[in-house]
């Protein structure tokens, strides 16, 4: 079963690229844009890992991400913030709320990104690379 | 003798005393009004500060995401070419069109407000039918509105005359209304353009059954940077300048802009344009 990533993003350009090589990697790419909607989907769709943007229509990335941490179901799930506002206090409220990891959009080279996520998966990239193969 | 002269002497010094005062007094009256013009004039250059601390992070992000985009979507079609399917490769490319076109939109508000606040924006006027341009933006956003489920209708209704107005600069005012309200507008809502002829000038309503706009809001609404507090989303995108620069356009043609609310509920964004 390929590994499930959920991402909560509302500029379809970065879902684009970003989506992209996670695809490619043999990732199931789960897209919401309405932060309203995104602690209902963690629910239903039960993801392996989300990646979580800040400034979103409905509910801002930091208010699901401590409401994810609150609710017994979800408060597992690991959540890496992918973000284009990199200031002191999101930085410090997301690690606060028990962020995974907190990356800049304009830092990370889209092509480098399954990597980042297949370490935090605990895998290896060859083995997400079979999934894809398989 | 003596005491003549002593007392000639006593009204010289008072006289003498009176003139020293009023000049004393005059002096200080300049001194009050230096102070106030010190004070106008640390104001406005804190005023000045704190529009250039909002202005340029601000900037930096509109500018940013959709260069960051491109140069992801330019990474991946260059490292990854063999692994990509056709759908993709078209995406991207899609992607990077569509970015760098918000990306040339971004510069051209830029531009555009710092011509009109340094008082060097012009116009170029041509006589023409304004339901022509009216027919033309609502075709534009006609895809767009059915996506979102919005009926949009452009019923131009009465005879408008002929007049001279800059149409690409009228079509930015137009594209900049209609937009907004198909963006602030709920599903199954409706926006409405028209336009009508009065006195001396062509009254254009763009009106929307939207969230509306906090009274709190309305006088803000054309100031540069603002952004009404329930249509931002959670935080806030977007340079805020397209209000400020439908205003300016407006003006330039001798003009004025204004917002109603829309009874039940929404906003009409209404501009009139002199017939000239």
């Amino acid at each position: 079963m390929p590994k499930k990533i959920l991402f909560v993003e509302d500029d379809e350009g970065f879902y684009n690229i970003f989506s992209v090589p996670l695809k490619m990697k043999g990732y199931d790419v789960i897209h919401v844009s309405d932060g309203s909607l995104a602690v209902e989907k963690v629910i239903t769709e039960k993801p392996d890992l989300i990646l979580l943007d800040i400034v979103l229509p409905g509910t801002s990335g930091l208010d699901i991400l401590k409401e994810l941490r609150e609710r017994e179901e979800t408060k597992e799930v690991k959540v890496v913030m992918l973000t284009n506002f990199g200031s002191d206090d999101n930085i410090s409220k997301a690690m606060e709320y028990g962020s995974n990891d907190y990356l800049m959009k304009y830092n990370i080279v889209p092509s480098e990104l399954p990597a980042k996520i297949a370490g935090l998966l605990g895998e290896a990239q060859e083995s997400v690379v079979r999934v894809t193969e398989s | 003798m003596q005491d003549y002269i002593l007392n000639i002497l006593v009204i010289f010094e008072s006289i003498l005393l009176l003139v020293i005062s009023l000049i004393l007094f005059s002096k200080t009256r300049d001194l009050t009004k230096l102070k106030k013009y010190e004070e106008a004039f640390i104001e406005e250059q804190a005023k000045k500060h704190s529009e250039q601390n909002e202005f340029f992070p601000m900037v930096i992000h509109e500018l940013r995401s959709p260069l960051s985009v491109i140069s992801g979507a330019a990474d991946l079609l260059i490292k990854t070419t063999d692994e990509l399917s056709a759908e993709q490769i078209h995406t991207l490319l899609h992607q990077i069109k569509s970015s760098s076109s918000g990306l040339l939109k971004v510069v051209g508000d830029i531009l555009d407000i710092s011509k009109m606040e340094g008082g060097k924006f012009q116009i170029s006027e041509t006589y023409g039918d304004i339901r022509d341009v009216l027919r033309e933006e609502c075709g534009y956003f006609e895809p767009l509105a059915k996506v979102k489920n919005v009926a949009l209708s452009c019923p131009v209704s009465g005879k408008i005359p002929s007049f001279s107005f800059d149409s690409d600069r009228v079509k930015q005012v137009l594209n900049n209304l209609i937009a907004n309200s198909i963006k602030f507008c709920p599903e199954k809502g409706k926006v409405v353009v028209n336009a009508r002829k009065d006195a001396r000038s062509v009254i254009v309503e763009v009106a929307d059954d939207g969230v509306g706009i906090p009274d709190k809001d309305k006088p803000m609404i054309f100031h540069k940077f603002f952004q009404a507090s329930n249509q931002a989303g959670v935080g806030e995108k977007g340079t805020g300048l397209g209000l400020a620069i439908c205003k300016g356009i407006i003006e330039a043609h001798g003009g004025k802009i204004w917002m109603e609310d829309n009874k039940p509920s929404g906003v009409k964004f209404i501009f009139s344009l002199p017939i000239k």
